[in-house]
């Protein structure tokens, strides 16, 4: 069902056209299904699935920017281990996402910084630092509501920070520079109208919804585990974070130390989505005995992917590895991640592995 | 436009605010800057920057300043070095300001400042000082460089003496306080004229400028649309610190002006108090208590040399860290002194465009324009962000995430006696 027959649905037909199509009779005001009552402490199918619109792509310097929008989503925001809802507020309109990636290898850029301006004839419409997101059909974007003067014609000015975490690889020295595109978005209440809303009716069970294909926008997915470069040692999951394990003989260029790469590359369990954002530290035991006791830093490698990685002097079969979280991933996260990855309920286990 | 029982100093303000040139002569009809205390030209001090001493100080000595201020940015006539008759017309016209009014805050205080663009001119660099094209300080920002040849600076607090000084700069009549100023335009295009004002009072008043949410939430008593005082005293460097010691522009200083778009809406809505005291002092100010209100207890200093080492454990402990602290532990020399003196003032320009929007305007003074990017970048964070992802790029890193530069300009104040349209190397 469209949200618009949803919405024409509203006052006092909601709860009985609701019925029809979910065991989740309650409806907020505007068509949007109440936050499920009883949620699993991990990923789970949301109430609602909106889809998207790709405004347009554009390019400067390294990176390509795509803008996307849709109607305006509730989030839950997360500062360290604070996670707090966002509702959607009244004069929202739309909710506007950008995606960031290389021009050329078409690798998704987490943790650039994004800002965004809208203009209206020259004249300042909204100006807001944006926060980095975690969806269930997007993966890592940049993601806010924004109010709107009603249809027409808007100019979006989206502006990319420079990357402040380690590059590597044919990495190394990219992404140094901010950049600036300017996208022209024309907004029309009819046409975000047709963008598809779909509740599920298996609401609130463990497991993610597909991501959703964005024509020639690349998707924040971790390469598979056999992708991987090096020799993936093992993986296990600390709330259905799925951290998978591997060591390369030799550290990326541009890691100045010499001794085994280890690397960890986050996922999200049932769709693969790269968890960015987060504090890891790692421990090697070995007889008995602590031999690495560091911490695993943000690292974006062109094989690797945007991973956690640090430099040991060796690791040896035998070896038990524990991974620590200690600060969760800090993203926004979109209904059906909430409360995975420490999220709402908090807590991500220590993952120990026999190497 | 205006209602005839507003009261006068209403008015007033109202039109610094605006600048627009309908607001500027419904104001004029009422008053012509006429009655403020007028100047004598040998009277003034030798440093155009001589600020402090003829301004108002609240009870712990801090500076108030000016509260209605003016920025006139302009470029000289003509390519390469200006016209002797240029200079000599640009000193009639500051002769002028100068016997038109007092250097006080009751009358005008006034300084012109000159950028790398008008030292090209001459293909030859400043003598004795150090002048770099402005550039970008933090990894995201793109800001459009101010390259005029030169800024004007007005400031007072009769929003009548601006307006009148500034409508005479601009050739919109002939005298100011009833003394000839001759127009600014004779030798010289205003590019570009940008208004503000600080003190309590004024942000709230302005405060339905976009950019502020519709709850109000700039309280009376704040300076600044943020809420918070600033300008401590023992926060600032002295007038003399920032002085030029030697070469021909010795008693002069360096100026940089940046304008600042603010955005307040999650600043004031998605915070509380203490988050704000958190990101605008330190996480220490919240968890000791030490501000009040719009930061009255401070007294004479912010007290924030005691958590400036502590950047990077607030990072990882409260996940987020101050915009003081992490500016003020780049702001000491070797032996404690502070190395700005920050001049910023509010705005509701939206260079560029009519709308009335909430920014501000930064002007610092300092020995050696490196000193202030040395600070501002000390602003980025780039350690609390290392240190910790809670801390990002913009968020949770002081005040960045709602702070957005738009301008920025680098210039030189000569001291008084070379201030018209010096050469590189004046006698
Ligand atoms: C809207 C923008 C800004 C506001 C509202 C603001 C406000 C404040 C406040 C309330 C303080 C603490 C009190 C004080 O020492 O004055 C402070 C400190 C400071 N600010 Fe800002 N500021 C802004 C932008 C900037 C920018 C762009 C810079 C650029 C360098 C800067 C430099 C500093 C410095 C250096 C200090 C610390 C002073 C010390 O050394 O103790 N501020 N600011």
């Amino acid at each position: 069902m469209e949200r618009r027959d949803l919405l024409r649905a509203g006052g006092a037909f909601a709860v009985a056209s609701m019925a029809g199509c979910s065991s989740l009779a309650e409806t907020q005001a505007g068509g949007v299904p109440s936050v499920l009552e009883d949620r699993p402490d991990g990923v789970y199918r949301p109430t609602h699935v909106e889809g998207m619109e790709t405004v347009d792509t554009a390019t400067s310097g390294e990176y390509a920017v795509g803008l996307l929008y849709s109607y305006p989503h509730r989030f839950w925001n997360v500062n360290g281990d604070d996670v707090s809802l966002t509702e959607i507020d009244r004069d929202d309109a739309v909710h506007l996402m950008a995606s960031v990636w290389d021009r050329e290898s078409k690798t998704v850029l987490p943790e650039t910084g994004l800002s965004a301006e809208l203009y209206r004839d020259g004249s300042l419409v909204s100006q807001e630092t944006i926060y980095p997101m975690l969806s269930q059909p997007m993966g890592f974007h940049y993601g806010a509501n924004f109010g709107l003067d009603g249809d027409g014609t808007y100019d979006v000015r989206l502006s990319v920070g420079a990357m402040q975490i380690r590059r590597t690889g044919a990495f190394e020295g990219r992404f140094g520079d901010p950049a600036t595109v300017d996208i022209p978005f024309e907004y029309s209440e009819n046409a975000k109208a047709e963008i598809d809303f779909r509740q599920l009716e298996d609401a609130g069970t463990p497991g993610a919804v597909d991501p959703m294909s964005m024509g020639s926008l690349p998707t924040a997915v971790a390469p598979a585990e056999s992708a991987l470069p090096g020799t993936v040692l093992g993986s296990g999951t600390s709330n259905d974070a799925r951290l998978v394990v591997t060591v390369l003989d030799d550290p990326p260029s541009g890691i100045d130390e010499s001794g085994t790469y280890l690397a960890v590359s986050a996922r999200s369990r049932y769709n693969r989505m790269v968890i960015p954002a987060m504090g890891l530290s790692a421990t090697l035991d070995r007889d008995g005995e602590t031999i690495a006791d560091t911490v695993l830093e943000r690292t974006l490698n062109p094989e690797l992917g945007y991973h956690y990685g640090t430099v040991v002097e060796s690791v040896a079969s035998g070896d038990d590895l524990t991974l620590s979280v200690t600060v969760q991933p800090q993203t926004a996260r979109h209904e059906g991640y909430e409360t995975a990855f420490g999220g709402l309920l908090g807590g991500m286990p220590d993952l120990t592995l026999g190497l | 436009m205006f209602d005839g029982d507003l009261p006068r100093r209403t008015v007033m303000k109202a039109a610094v605010a605006i600048g627009s040139a309908g607001a500027l002569s419904a104001c004029l009809n009422r008053a012509d800057g006429a009655d403020a205390p007028t100047g004598d030209p040998d009277a003034k001090p030798s440093r155009q920057h001589a600020w402090r001493e003829h301004v108002r100080h609240d009870d712990h000595g801090n500076t108030q300043l000016p509260a209605h201020q003016i920025l006139i940015y302009f470029d000289i006539d003509g390519a390469g070095p200006p016209a002797d008759d240029d200079r000599a017309g640009l000193v009639e016209t500051l002769d002028g300001l100068d016997r038109a009014y007092e250097w006080s805050n009751d009358g005008l205080l006034h300084s012109v400042a000159y950028s790398p663009s008008y030292f090209d001119r001459f293909d030859v660099d400043p003598a004795g000082v150090s002048l770099p094209e402005p550039s970008a300080l933090s990894p995201f920002e793109s800001p459009t460089f101010d390259r005029q040849d030169a800024v004007l600076h007005l400031a007072s607090d009769r929003p009548e003496v601006v307006l009148a000084a500034d409508r005479a700069l601009r050739g919109e009549r002939e005298t100011a306080n009833g003394v000839t100023v001759p127009s600014l335009t004779d030798v010289a295009t205003i590019d570009s004229r940008r208004t503000g004002f600080v003190g309590a009072g004024l942000p709230a008043e302005n405060q339905d400028a976009a950019g502020v949410p519709d709850s109000r939430p700039v309280p009376e008593a704040s300076p600044l649309f943020m809420g918070f005082t600033a300008g401590f005293r023992g926060n600032q460097a002295t007038e003399s610190y920032v002085t030029l010691d030697s070469g021909p522009f010795a008693g002069g200083t360096t100026k940089v002006i940046a304008n600042i778009r603010q955005r307040l809406d999650d600043w004031y809505d998605e915070q509380s108090y203490d988050e704000r005291v958190t990101e605008l002092f330190s996480p220490g100010h919240a968890e000791n208590d030490l501000v009040e209100g719009v930061g009255e207890t401070l007294g004479a200093d912010s007290g924030i040399d005691r958590f400036v080492d502590d950047v990077v454990a607030d990072a990882k402990e409260y996940g987020r860290v101050g915009h003081a602290q992490k500016a003020a532990r780049a702001n000491r020399d070797p032996e404690g002194n502070v190395r700005l003196l920050r001049r910023h003032f509010e705005s509701t320009d939206d260079i560029g465009s009519e709308k009335a929007v909430a920014s501000l305007h930064f002007p610092s003074l300092q020995r050696t324009i490196a000193e202030f990017e040395t600070v501002r970048r000390s602003m980025n964070g780039t350690d609390a962000t290392a240190a910790t992802p809670a801390v990002r790029q913009r968020v949770n890193n002081g005040i960045l995430e709602y702070i957005f530069a738009r301008r920025r300009g680098y210039f030189l104040v000569p001291p008084r006696r070379h201030r018209a349209l010096p050469t590189p190397d004046p006698e």
